[in-house]
């Protein structure tokens, strides 16, 4: 379609439409405005029903902990299916150690990059595992923290280069991390199953609130998460890089 | 309060233009993980700090690696061709 069409088409669809616009935006409730009753039941009774902090928690893990069991399993099928995909392309015998490829010129990295990865890679993973652990108790969780301990080792990956990056992110362990996280969470509902309780019921003991052990069923379906997000974020990150080896830059 | 609010809504609007007028692939990366950076901002000033915080690790971290590792990719490939 060429330009004075194309303009002629938006102007006649916007006159069409600028009146239902402006009618939604009429209709729209006023800024910060929440009926729901929802969220003001979980503030009112979380500390005392969960002995948790962070209701964000309590609603992904526990209230509505069934949905977040999709969710953990819709991340699974993602990363099992880009790493069949990617890896299947290679074959699985090629996947094992970094790929190598001959005659392609190496880059490099510079020192600035290589010192900043090697002192913020351990910072950053501990504050991943400190925001794991403390879900219940603040901001963030399983996922936010998965994803920052991800973030720890790619810039292991910036601080080592690709080879020995490989070598400390061994993929068949983390299949195995991706899956026993996964593992964990639904297992961990199966679990107040065999004491006659209803499926992802908290029957744990619920501890003391604001400490990394409360909330019961909470902390550990919580670590379930944080393993397999790390680690299925982690099996995509290294299945795509390995796409970008394309020669001996394996000391790189 | 409403200042930082309307002011974050500003700055996200101009950075998501931004990412529409930049026209070369790495540059629109970096622009979309700033974009990222203003709307988890956005969610901190409106007391959702969870929201916020996966935003800004899906936003300034997963995404943009992603794109450009598989910018990255497209090159190499063209390259062996």
């Amino acid at each position: 379609m060429n330009h004075p069409n194309r303009s002629i088409a938006f102007i006649i669809m916007a006159v069409v439409l600028a009146p239902f616009v402006v009618a939604g935006l009429w209709t729209l409730p006023p800024f910060g405005s929440y009926p729901g009753p929802y969220g003001d039941v979980i503030n009112a009774i979380g500390t005392s029903a969960r002995h948790i902090t962070n209701m964000v928690t309590g609603v992904n893990y526990d209230f509505r902990g069934l949905d977040t069991l999709g969710e953990e399993f819709i991340l699974f099928a993602s990363v099992t299916g880009v790493v069949m995909l990617l890896r299947g392309a290679r074959g699985e015998a090629k996947s094992a150690a970094a790929l190598r490829i001959e005659h392609r010129r190496r880059e490099g990295r510079s020192e600035a990059v290589a010192g900043a990865g090697r002192v913020l890679a351990p910072i950053t993973l501990l504050y991943g595992i400190y925001v794991v652990l403390h879900a219940q108790t603040t901001p963030g969780g399983g996922f936010q923290g998965g994803v920052i301990v991800f973030a720890a080792i790619l810039l292991a990956y910036l601080g080592e280069g690709y080879s020995a990056w490989r070598r400390m992110a061994r993929s068949a362990v983390l299949d195995l991390v991706e899956a026993a996280g996964a593992a964990i969470y639904a297992v961990g509902g199966l679990v107040p199953m065999f004491f006659g309780a209803r499926y992802l019921e908290n029957i744990l003991p619920l501890g003391q609130p604001k400490t990394i052990t409360s909330g019961g069923l909470i902390a550990v379906v919580n670590l379930g998460v944080g393993l397999a997000v790390a680690a299925g974020f982690s099996s995509i990150a290294l299945e795509l890089l390995e796409e970008t080896r394309t020669a001996g830059d394996d000391q790189a | 309060m409403m200042l930082v609010i309307g002011g974050l809504l500003v700055l996200l609007s101009v950075s998501g233009l931004g990412v529409v007028l930049t026209r070369e692939p790495r540059r629109q990366v970096l622009a979309m993980a700033a974009n990222g950076l203003v709307l988890s901002a956005l969610f901190m000033a409106l007391q959702a700090p969870d929201v916020a915080f996966s935003e800004i690790v899906i936003g300034s971290v997963a995404l943009p690696l992603f794109f450009f590792v598989s910018l990255s990719s497209l090159r190499a490939n063209r390259k062996r061709e």
